[in-house]
């Protein structure tokens, strides 16, 4: 995709909406239907940069709604704030032949609170339409206007909204009042797309045409990193009252230290000559870090609260220190001056968390990246990184939430884009030994010790913090293949340390093993069946991913019952392909049977092309991990 | 429904409990705080150890009677889990300018420090208020400086203008309760009916006292040129009627699995406002008796009136009559043309919102909008149809007469003496079929006039789900075949639900990953919309390694993936009725044919057990053909409502299924 320069003398060529838009449904072309709950057939925003505090977005959006599945792309709504207000905002429905069924006005769209589960409270506030749509398909034009001051954000443009969407034709429009507020663009994912990029001295001109919807795909990237849209940031922008410019993360940094997280580490006394004590018979930084992190762990917890300028700026530690809870902001900024006062340094840091790993933009500074605040902490060459918003988290241990992740570290002197610490295949191991006795009613009692690494602590670790009955639940989940399982014991050890959690558990279970006559008929994979198949798709269209990868090793003794001779065993396999190694084998020694299993699975990214060699190594995977034994009466 | 309400609702066992300490805000012991886990039950996160809630009608001059409900709490957080009940939150409502509203609100978070107590109170700046919408603003705290081990404690008062809404105190949380006191004073001109509600049996204490209403009365008198004003004062003397309740160790309300919904069994104190009669004025009814709710609910003009006009579908209805003779005819006609024309906007209500004419032209309304037109079409095409008042699964269900336990109505008609039920607000339904949120229980037919009666709503027929299969198994062990599978009812209701909407590529994806990942093709399906007939399917399919060959023999599991995988029941008891929402039964007629060269060397046996005086039942054949082996299954579930106590029963019985399940067939090599 190339920029096209316009060097003509006018400037303005806005591209108009034409009145005699045909709103019928019947118009769509055949192809924007193919795997679309909605059409878009006309998205258009045209931001005005007025000034550098002074922004005001016009929107008018045409959706033609397919099916039930499609209301969700409809997105009738405005959100605002203190700092930003809703002009107006209208719609008008249209049934399958473009005939008007509805006018909405703004007084109609319900005005609530944008408090999302798990936040107590926030300013910020949207008004949205709750239609009821009388039949399919129908049209809806919504129109909007917001203006704010805060030009930091400005919008990141979207040529779909999600799966089961397609667009027609797409419009994002940047105009600027000179050439000194002259947005800068960053296209991500628009190789494939009808996509076109204009300039003129004071605009920038987007437009997408017939953009075919996507369907959603197991182990497929997550949308936003294969959709097609266009990020936008201003070099000299305006924020919550202050003014910046930002060529660079450097200058980002230094920016953000100075203006929203300077002067917020003050505390009382009492705790900063606690924490004094704390440390002071400890020598190393990383060590003092530790002994300060397991303390505001203790000490804290994370409630949500989103006031003022509180979408970026965090809540200053005393107030922290005070009631003893606060977002991730405010526990990371806390956290911070805690360590501070144990003289270690640490630098607060803007992340993308999430299960899928998010990257920051290397060369694209915006504030509109990321959604999650931490802390690293120097350590020689590299760093420490700490989640403050967890209680249980060992030290240096930040999980699948931020792992191998690109993210923003603020420095006084300047910010950077480093990456997180990464947990891949080995690093996320699971060791499993049992020995398990198979009796003659097919009952059968386990004892076995787990021990998990890595990604899988992470999953893991939480279960000693349950009770009894959560526990037993737990179990009978993840071993769901043996009914009537019965938890004899469990023991847990979680060594912080080495971020190692071990599980000592004794079950017992009736019928594990079906009687078939004179024979038995069992499966001695007992505790680590591995029955995931990914779903079989007529034509995979999107590429998919391991984003982390594992090791699992097992090994069982079981021993069977008296009278009972090996009829049958599973033959001993061994698989090795790019995706990973399994390795099973059952064997007899002497009365008992000896189980081994191995299995590797490698993170990777893979071209949809090899999506059914993928499949077919899971099926070996799963049909083996089922392999049965048969045992006959002697 | 009489026998459900014997269930449901344990009276009064008459115990004296008595609190040997007063209660005092901010006084809390070092014994308390010391607690490590609640002895009584050890998996609670977090306890309540003290909760005392009085509710009094206040008269205030300009407003009249308020409703002042003072709550004090005192809760004992456990562990990090518990963190989450040190976060308060009250909804307060509010319209046309009158609101409800939270006063003196007074909290601390207490905590062990060393062997000294500290006590940290809570700041005004850590009370946030939160226009949550038009009618809702909520306000909101959590305690400072929590820690496992933490009490907190809190004081406030919410008052009310809104008298007739008091209907309901909730005695029972997701925690337990160490020690309660509930007290309800209510002056002697509102008459209140009680009834309590859920599981836990505790004693209401009545008592009466005296109570008074002192009038500024302001009289301006002019004589010559002087204008004088007095002011008087009169007094009114009136009784007040106290209820009292008080608990010890209420035990938390666990979820379990196939419960409606929680609330049902929740513990609470139910009132219902009968009437209002003041001195000198006269009686103003709210509800007595079922007759008298139900006779106010008709004469609301979003009720009654609703389904005596008539014009708006006067011209269509003829259309959609045109032909039809029979009852049945003109029923399904009506039906089908208000269950295609109306989308229903997700509000419930058994009151009009827009009223049906407007809604009719809008092609859009609420529950009553479109049920209550309905009505009036069907009685408009001759049929004995009649609005039925219902709550819904998520409102509980009714105990006693009252207009709050209504939150739904849905149409019945009486033809050949057969009664069936009717609702239009679900595209997937067929007549005689409600939605599952309708299921609950006993619904009240309105009759003409405002006279009713109770009905049970519980479907009695059963859903099923029949599937025939002819397949054959190569020398490899793979199955192929062809596969054709009927759904009725409500399997059918529900599978419209899920995936009438989907592509066809993508339901099938979803198809072969439920059935094993098996692979289909040719696929075929009737009906998919039609909501009146069975959906079928028809497909042929092919499955690699279905059997498993060990050595020269091969074994198979006669029912392949049509098996229970788990039972769903797992704890050792149960306190509440199991709920299917309706009887059911699965059905598989399999036919193999093995591969040449093999034979069938043992086969399970052919079993039939029940549970319960027919309450369930498993029907399991095999037999060995000519070419094969033929099987035939039957599982079915015959009440939709199943009682505690034959959890055990029905337990063991998914077992047995199970265990038969699974066993496997063996073939072998000649």
């Amino acid at each position: 995709m190339r920029i096209f320069f316009y060097l003509a003398l006018f400037f303005c060529s806005v591209y108009s909406f034409s009145q005699d838009f045909q709103y019928s449904s019947l118009l769509i072309k055949e192809e924007l239907k193919d795997n679309a709950d909605a059409v878009v057939r006309f998205d258009e925003m045209v931001v005005d940069i007025l000034a550098q505090d002074n922004m005001l977005l016009k929107s008018k959006r045409v959706v033609t709604v397919l099916n039930k599945n499609g209301n969700k792309h409809v997105n009738a709504y405005a959100g605002y704030s203190n700092s930003s207000k809703v002009k107006y905002i209208k719609a008008i429905v249209y049934d399958a032949f473009g005939n008007e069924i509805k006018k909405i006005k703004e007084k109609d769209f319900k005005d609530v609170s944008a408090v999302s589960g798990g936040t107590l409270y926030s300013d910020y506030r949207v008004k949205y339409l709750d239609y009821t749509p009388t039949g399919y398909p129908y049209t809806i034009v919504l129109e909007k206007e917001i203006q704010t001051k805060n030009t930091a954000f400005l919008p990141t443009w979207n040529f779909l909204d999600g799966y089961g969407v397609s667009a027609e034709l797409s419009h994002f429009k940047l105009n600027f009042v000179h050439a000194d507020l002259k947005p800068r663009v960053l296209e991500k994912n628009t190789e494939n797309y009808n996509i076109e990029i204009n300039e003129t001295p004071l605009s920038i001109d987007c437009k997408g045409v017939e953009i075919s919807a996507l369907k959603k795909e197991q182990l497929s990237p997550m949308f936003n990193q294969i959709s097609p849209k266009i990020m936008t940031r201003l070099i000299d922008f305006h924020y919550e009252g202050h003014d910046a410019h930002v060529e660079n993360w450097e200058q980002l940094g230094e920016w953000m230290y100075v203006n929203l997280l300077q002067g917020r580490s003050e505390l009382p006394e009492s705790v900063k000559s606690h924490i004094t004590n704390l440390v002071k018979n400890v020598d190393s930084d990383i060590e003092k870090a530790r002994l300060v992190y397991e303390y505001m762990q203790s000490v804290t917890r994370y409630i949500s609260v989103q006031v003022g300028i509180g979408g970026i700026q965090p809540i200053i530690a005393s107030e922290v220190d005070r009631v003893k809870y606060g977002d991730c902001k405010g526990l990371s900024n806390y956290t911070h001056a805690l360590l501070e006062v144990a003289g270690v340094k640490s630098y607060y840091v803007h992340v993308e968390a999430g299960n899928n790993k998010i990257d920051f933009e290397e060369d694209f500074p915006t504030l509109a990246q990321g959604n999650h605040a931490i802390l690293a902490i120097p350590n020689g060459e590299s760093y420490t990184w700490i989640d403050c918003t967890s209680q249980t988290h060992p030290f240096g241990f930040v999980g699948d939430f931020t792992d191998d992740r690109k993210a923003f570290v603020i420095r006084p002197n300047g910010g950077e884009v480093i990456k997180t610490p990464v947990y891949l295949n080995e690093n996320n191991s699971q060791k499993m030994e049992g020995e398990i006795q198979l009796l003659e009613d097919g009952a059968i009692k386990v004892s076995a010790v787990i021990e998990t690494k890595g990604i899988r602590y992470d999953n893991r670790f939480y279960i000693e913090d349950l009770d009894k009955d959560k526990i037993l639940e737990y179990y009978q989940d993840t071993w769901a293949s043996i009914n009537n399982l019965i938890l004899e014991k469990n023991e847990f050890k979680n060594d912080k340390e080495k971020v190692k959690f071990t599980e000592e558990v004794q079950i017992s279970a009736k019928n594990y093993a079906k009687p078939s006559g004179e024979r038995i008929l069992f499966s001695p994979n007992v505790l680590n069946k591995n029955s995931f198949v990914p779903k079989r798709y007529r034509t995979r269209k999107l590429p998919f991913q391991i984003q982390r990868g594992y090791k699992d090793v097992d090994s069982y003794v079981i021993s069977i019952p008296e009278g009972y001779g090996v009829e049958a065993l599973p033959e001993p396999v061994e698989i090795i392909s790019e995706f990973g190694e399994y390795k099973m084998s059952v064997l007899k020694q002497g009365e008992s049977l000896k189980y081994e299993r191995r299995f590797l699975l490698k993170a990777g990214k893979h071209p949809k092309e090899k999506y059914s060699n993928y499949r077919s190594f899971r099926k070996k995977i799963s049909k083996n991990d089922g392999a049965q034994v048969v045992l006959i009466k002697k | 429904m009489k026998n459900f309400i014997k269930i449901l609702v344990l009276f009064c066992v008459f115990t004296h409990a008595s609190f040997a300490q007063e209660v005092k805000l901010g006084k809390v012991s070092k014994e308390e705080l010391k607690e490590k886990i609640y002895a009584k039950d050890s998996t609670a996160d977090a306890a309540i150890l003290y909760r005392n809630i009085k509710v009094s009608f206040v008269y205030v001059e300009s407003k009249g009677f308020i409703i002042e409900r003072e709550v004090h709490e005192r809760i004992k957080i456990y562990n990090k889990s518990g963190f989450k009940h040190g976060t308060i939150v009250e909804s307060l409502y509010q319209s046309n300018g009158t609101r409800e509203s939270l006063t003196g609100l007074k909290a601390y978070t207490f905590n062990l420090v060393g062997d000294e107590i500290e006590k940290i109170k809570l700041k005004k700046s850590d009370i946030f208020k939160e226009e949550t919408s038009k009618y809702y603003k909520k306000e909101k705290f959590t305690m400072p400086n929590l820690k496992e081990g933490s009490v907190i404690e809190y004081n406030y008062t919410v008052s009310s203008p809104f008298y007739s809404s008091f209907n309901e105190i909730i005695l029972q949380y997701d925690i337990p309760i160490v020690q309660q006191e509930i007290k309800v004073e209510i002056p002697e001109y509102f008459s209140f009916k009680n009834m309590t509600k859920g599981y836990l049996a505790y004693d209401i204490n009545r008592s009466s006292k005296a109570g008074s209403i002192t009038f500024t009365n302001k009289n301006r008198s002019s004589s010559g040129y002087v204008t004088k004003t007095d002011f008087s004062s009169s007094k009114i003397d009136y009784k007040i009627n106290v209820s009292k309740v008080q608990m010890k160790d209420v035990p938390a309300l666990k979820e379990e699995v196939y419960v409606n919904s929680m609330n049902n069994y929740r513990a609470a104190v139910k009132y219902e406002l009968q009437y209002v009669k003041f001195p000198n004025s006269s009686i103003e009814n709210y509800s007595t008796t079922w007759e008298s709710v139900v006779k106010k609910i008709y004469e609301n003009d979003e009720f009654g009136k609703q389904l005596d006009i008539k014009k708006y579908y006067k011209e269509n209805l003829s259309k959609v009559l045109a032909g039809k003779t029979s009852e049945t005819e003109k029923l399904e006609a009506v039906f089908t043309h208000v269950q295609a024309r109306m989308n229903w906007n997700n509000i419930y209500g058994y009151s009009t919102d827009e009223g049906v004419k407007k809604a009719y032209d809008l092609k859009t309304g609420n529950v009553a909008d479109i049920n209550l037109m309905l009505v009036s079409m069907l009685r408009a095409a001759g049929l004995n149809a009649k609005p039925v008042l219902v709550s819904t699964r998520s409102n509980g269900v009714p105990l006693f007469p009252t207009r709050y336990g209504f939150n739904y109505v849905v149409a019945v008609v009486n033809t050949n003496g057969k009664n069936i039920f009717l609702d239009a607000t679900s595209k997937y339904n067929k007549p005689n079929m409600l939605p599952i949120r309708a299921l609950n229980w006993a619904g009240r037919i309105v009759n003409e006039g405002g006279l009713s009666s109770s009905v049970s709503l519980l479907p009695d027929h059963k859903s099923t789900e029949s599937v025939m299969m002819m397949a054959s198994i190569s020398n490899e062990g793979n199955l192929e075949g062809k596969i054709r599978r009927n759904c009725r009812d409500y399997v059918a209701y529900k599978f419209r639900i899920n995936n009438s909407e989907l592509a066809e590529d993508s339901y099938l994806e979803k198809l072969e990953e439920a059935y094993n990942g098996i692979e289909i093709s040719e696929y075929s399906i009737d009906n998919k919309k039609i909501p009146n007939k069975p959906v079928v399917e028809n497909f042929s399919f092919n499955l690699e390694d279905a059997a498993e060959i060990l050595g020269d023999k091969m074994y198979v599991s006669p029912l392949l993936w049509f098996t229970q995988k788990e039972n769903p029941f797992k704890t050792e008891k149960r306190d509440y009725p199991i709920d299917y929402g309706y009887p059911w039964e699965d059905k598989h007629m399999i036919t193999i044919k093995i591969p040449e060269g093999y034979q069938v060397e043992f086969i399970p046996q052919s079993i039939n057990v029940s549970v319960g005086d027919g309450l369930g039942n498993f029907k399991y054949s095999l037999s060995k053909t000519p070419i094969g082996l033929q099987i035939s299954s039957s599982l079915s579930l015959n009440k939709a409502i199943i009682s505690p106590q034959d959890y055990q029963g029905l337990k063991d019985f998914y077992t047995a299924v199970i265990e038969k399940q699974t066993e496997k067939v063996v073939l072998s090599k000649i």
